[in-house]
């Protein structure tokens, strides 16, 4: 049922049979005396529009109990036709004043035009649509006719506001290049001419000019060049056509991480591998019967090694790999090389802190900007939500019955929100004690699940001395991966279970879906984190540096001889892990459910066979991955590359799985929450993998027997002693930059420039809403106003 | 393409480069598309700007265009005499607007357009109907639907006039990050 807004239509009107009729009229039969009780069945809006409207005289039809909702035809030239006919009011189709003034809507009553027009004036809506501001908005660029008026009708009127509007749109247009105006190609063609032409007379020997358009069009050719060198720009079109940019997100982030593992391998070649080699070949492992207090290291195999051994020892990095230069102890004690070995974890978390910054702040503007969703679900729903790239019939359809099933949801959530509003204290109260009791639920599932991979780490080191256990090489080699075994574990039992407790508890899906997606992400790392715990209470004994395994050189060097070296070979066979499980899911669960779908008939089929392509839960796992990297990279060099290879097999084996067994998401993810969530999350990886790998730098003393670090106190002792070796002035300059009179300072300034920003921004939002409490005022003087012009326009004709 | 092309002079190229956000190459390859739709219409030389529309049932056929259900009012838009038959100044206009790279003001306005199914400047209840019925596929009941209309207005409508006028649209389109995701046709 069409409700008008403007009291003056029709208010009951028969919704026309959709845009593909002929242009008909449509007739639609409704009461005039919605109007004339404005009190009874007039829906809100068009009551507060009905008291602006009070004023006008409204003339009844004779006996007519029929309107038009007059609706454009696109076989023929849209504004003739809806351009009011008669001469007075240049009304360039206001659907609502057509049905009061249009001559030839009433049928065989001929009379009824004639007293009318010698009688009133113009009308409300055409006072309104000659403002200039209408008149701008409808302008269309010179020489062209503007949106809404016809080539026959050159009113006087008109072209006089044309004229004006022409010139104020011309200092306006100077500012903008000529692709961004609204305007038809001719327009912008002449646009361009002009503008062309001006620059020209102002200045043909101004070369600043000159120069400005060969920047921009050079600027321009690199950025299309750089766009073109991007791999699979193709593939991720394709598959936001399909699926939705949700899952296009997905793709998209996996490429920038594949990008940012290339350059950082690209960086760790060159400031570890290459001096490495520089200053001659490095030394062999230490061997069996090497003395000294803090014990010995034997990282190669004694005797003959089979191969089902040397197998596991590819898969859990010891054997012929510990001693090589995928792991922190192969590395030499050389000077240079500490010094190169150590700045180019800096330099690459650097690279890694700018580059995931920039594409975090594009996604982050647009979302600060937006209000909270409770105050635009709707239009933004009706506006923004429907994905014009899609192409194929099936993937429209789907999207459709997403919208509808969205929409019929926040329906009922205004529903639910409305009943929670009016809850009485004994229902609140019981909504939040199941609230409570949920959440230590959670609370409980997160710490078995903590305790079980801190157990698990602590048990792989003592399982190991179990001679049963070295004997046979698959049972070790299942020891050695048991704290992987067990973070993956968590994460794939749990993450369901929150999807099941979060409707429980009585939130709207918007606050659910937020609500999972946090303690998924804190699952994830913080097992990790719990890992790293796990390891750091047997390298230093608890952090007791009086203990008695711990006395003598600082770490438990009898169970741990190369500790960084098996920090180093923990997050391996995490990387490991994570791919042999996420093949494993691909080829074990989901291809066997597509198949059998294929084979089961009907719904049982269809309900079994249908996965979709859950991207939150695919992103979270690319997050962990990259993280793990980041831990690693100081103690295994070689990991990065490793990641590169592992994402590149990732997104051929996920982008054939999409294709061949996922439908598109009932559950529409949308990239906006993507684009920022999802770069926030892999910033608080990259804040959360700095920790142990400074600590590790600064607190833990290096192991005694492997690395480039031998024999120092610390890792970072490598720097001041090189620093010793440079100028004097440059030494104290350095030297300063780590004093308290420079750090405090620092802090200082950035505490107050935080401040300053918070206090602007603040300051802006208040102004933003005056500004918007004054554009409202301003509407209703101008309605007022308009209002009052018809009056006297109307009372002057009845003169 | 190289610099051997000869359906365009090198002035009318520039001109297009720079009236649209689309490179040498893809204003060429947009050009065999539109070619490609009428083969026999479309001159394979354009250096004499021949007078040529494309009827409307060729473009709405076209696989980006073909299940859009708001692709009438799109070829109308942009079409010169809002019938949606297009020349090739249209196409290119049309694909421009819809490419990555036009900012949010360009498509916002232009979305507006979209919307606006009795072109009368306004977006009033009716539009709104229409609009969610084309999204919804018309499964959605008509309470429903004239509930989401009135909770459109209710968030959207700043000067309470009961129909989103262009500033409306485009305060609301700017509180509104998925739209540059959404409005963007890939060709």
């Amino acid at each position: 049922m069409t409700t008008c807004a403007w009291a003056l239509c029709c208010s009951p009107c028969e919704t026309p049979s959709g845009v593909g009729s002929q242009g008909r009229d449509v007739r639609c039969s409704g009461s005039w005396e919605t109007h004339r009780h404005p009190g009874v069945s007039v829906p809100r809006r068009a009551s507060r529009a009905a008291a602006l409207m009070v004023d006008i005289p409204r003339p009844e039809p004779p006996g007519g109990q029929v309107r038009t909702c007059r609706v454009p035809s696109f076989s023929g030239a849209v504004p003739a036709q809806l351009a009011a006919r008669d001469g007075n009011t240049v009304s360039p189709g206001a659907m609502e004043e057509r049905p009061m003034w249009e001559p030839e809507a009433w049928g065989s009553s001929g009379v009824w035009p004639a007293p009318r027009e010698g009688r009133a004036g113009p009308s409300l809506s055409s006072v309104l649509n000659e403002l200039p501001s209408a008149a701008t908005l409808r302008y269309r660029g010179p020489g062209v006719v503007p949106w809404g008026a016809s080539e026959e009708e050159e009113e006087d009127g008109e072209r006089n506001i044309q004229a004006i509007t022409e010139a104020a749109q011309k200092e306006l247009e100077e500012a903008l290049p000529s692709r961004e105006l609204p305007w038809p190609m001719q327009a912008r063609r002449a646009h361009r001419q002009s503008h062309a032409r001006d620059q020209v007379a102002q200045g043909s020997g101004s070369r600043a000019t000159l120069w400005a358009l060969r920047l921009r069009r050079s600027k321009e050719k690199i950025k299309a060049g750089l766009h073109a060198l991007q791999p699979w720009a193709w593939t991720l079109k394709r598959i936001g056509g399909q699926f939705g940019a949700g899952t296009e997100s997905y793709f998209s982030l996996l490429r920038f991480l594949l990008l940012l593992n290339v350059l950082a391998s690209v960086l760790q070649a060159c400031m570890t591998l290459l001096p490495t080699w520089l200053e001659g070949p490095p030394p062999g492992p230490p061997g069996p019967d090497a003395s000294s207090p803090c014990g010995f290291y034997n990282p190669n195999p004694q005797g003959l090694v089979t191969f089902p051994t040397h197998l596991f020892n590819l898969l859990s990095g010891e054997g012929f790999l510990e001693w090589s230069p995928l792991f922190y102890g192969f590395y030499p004690p050389r000077p240079h090389l500490a010094v190169t070995y150590l700045c180019s974890v800096f330099v690459i978390g650097l690279l890694y802190l700018l580059l995931t910054l920039h594409r975090s702040v594009s996604g982050l503007k647009q979302t600060l900007l937006a209000e909270s969703g409770a105050l635009t679900s709707y239009s933004h729903r009706v506006f923004t939500a429907w994905d014009f790239g899609l192409c194929g019939d099936v993937h429209v359809r789907l999207r459709q019955r997403i919208i509808l099933y969205e929409l019929q949801v926040e329906l009922e959530e205004a529903v639910v929100l409305r009943q929670a509003a009016v809850r009485t204290l004994g229902q609140q109260a019981r909504v939040w004690s199941v609230r409570i009791l949920l959440n230590l639920l959670v609370i409980a599932l997160l710490g078995a699940a903590f305790y079980g991979v801190y157990w698990a780490t602590g048990a792989a080191v003592g399982l190991q001395e179990v001679t049963l256990v070295q004997q046979m090489p698959l049972l070790k080699l299942g020891v050695d991966y048991l704290p992987s075994i067990f973070i993956s574990g968590v994460n794939f039992l749990l993450p369901p279970v929150f999807k099941l407790i979060a409707p429980l508890e009585g939130y709207t899906r918007s606050h659910q879906i937020v609500l999972i997606l946090l303690r998924t992400v804190f699952l994830r790392l913080a097992s990790l984190l719990v890992l790293l715990f796990s390891l750091w209470n047997q390298i230093t004994c608890g952090g007791q540096a009086e203990a008695k395994e711990c006395k003598t050189c600082g770490y438990n060097y009898k169970e741990l001889p190369c500790w960084e070296t098996r920090l180093g070979q923990e997050m391996y066979k995490l990387l490991l892990f994570d791919l042999l499980t996420g093949v494993a899911v691909m080829l074990l669960i989901q291809f066997p459910r597509k198949l059998l779908c294929g084979l089961c008939p009907g719904a049982l089929g269809r309900v079994v066979g249908t996965q979709e392509f859950q991207v939150p839960d695919e992103v979270l796992g690319l997050i962990y991955a990259q993280t793990v990297v980041w831990v690693g990279s100081f103690f295994c060099p070689l990991l990065p590359l490793l990641n590169t290879a592992k994402f590149l097999l990732l997104f051929y084996l996920k982008k054939f799985t999409l294709f061949f067994t996922c439908s598109p998401a009932s559950r529409t993810f949308r990239a906006s929450t993507a684009n920022f969530f999802f770069p926030l999350v892999l910033l608080l990886g990259l804040a959360i993998s700095a920790v142990p790998v400074l600590y590790s730098i600064f607190l833990i003393p290096p192991s005694k027997l492997c690395g480039p670090f031998q024999g120092q106190s610390s890792i970072w002792a490598s720097i001041p002693e090189s620093i010793s070796s440079l100028p004097q002035a440059v030494q104290n300059f350095l030297f300063f930059l780590g004093t308290q009179a420079f750090a405090v300072p620092l802090l200082l300034i950035s505490s107050i420039l935080m401040a300053y920003t918070l206090a602007l921004a603040n300051s802006y939002g208040r102004l933003i809403s005056e500004l918007k409490r004054q554009i409202e005022t301003e509407a209703r003087n101008k309605v007022f106003l308009a209002q009052r012009a018809v009056a006297l326009s109307s009372a002057n004709g009845a003169l | 393409m190289g610099n051997k092309q000869t359906v365009f002079t090198h002035e009318q190229l520039e001109a297009y480069q720079d009236c649209t956000f689309f490179t040498r190459k893809e204003i060429m390859r947009l050009f065999y598309r539109y070619q490609d739709l009428a083969p026999q219409l479309v001159p394979l030389d354009y250096t004499s700007c021949p007078d040529v529309k494309v009827p409307y049932e060729l473009i709405g056929s076209m696989p980006e265009l073909k299940d859009n259900p708001f692709r009438q009012r799109i070829a109308q838009v942009f079409s010169e005499d809002g019938d949606g038959h297009m020349t090739l100044d249209n196409f290119l206009d049309m694909f421009s607007v819809m490419s990555e790279m036009a900012p949010r003001d360009l498509k916002a306005y232009y979305a507006f357009k979209i919307y606006d199914f009795n072109n009368d400047g306004y977006i009033c209840a009716w539009d709104l109907e229409q609009t969610v019925t084309k999204l919804t596929r018309g499964e959605l009941s008509a309470e429903e639907v004239s509930l989401v209309c009135e909770k459109v207005l209710d968030e959207a409508d700043g000067d309470h006039d009961g129909r989103l006028s262009l500033e409306d649209f485009q305060n609301m389109i700017l509180r509104a990050p998925d739209f540059l995701s959404t409005f963007h046709i890939r060709i």
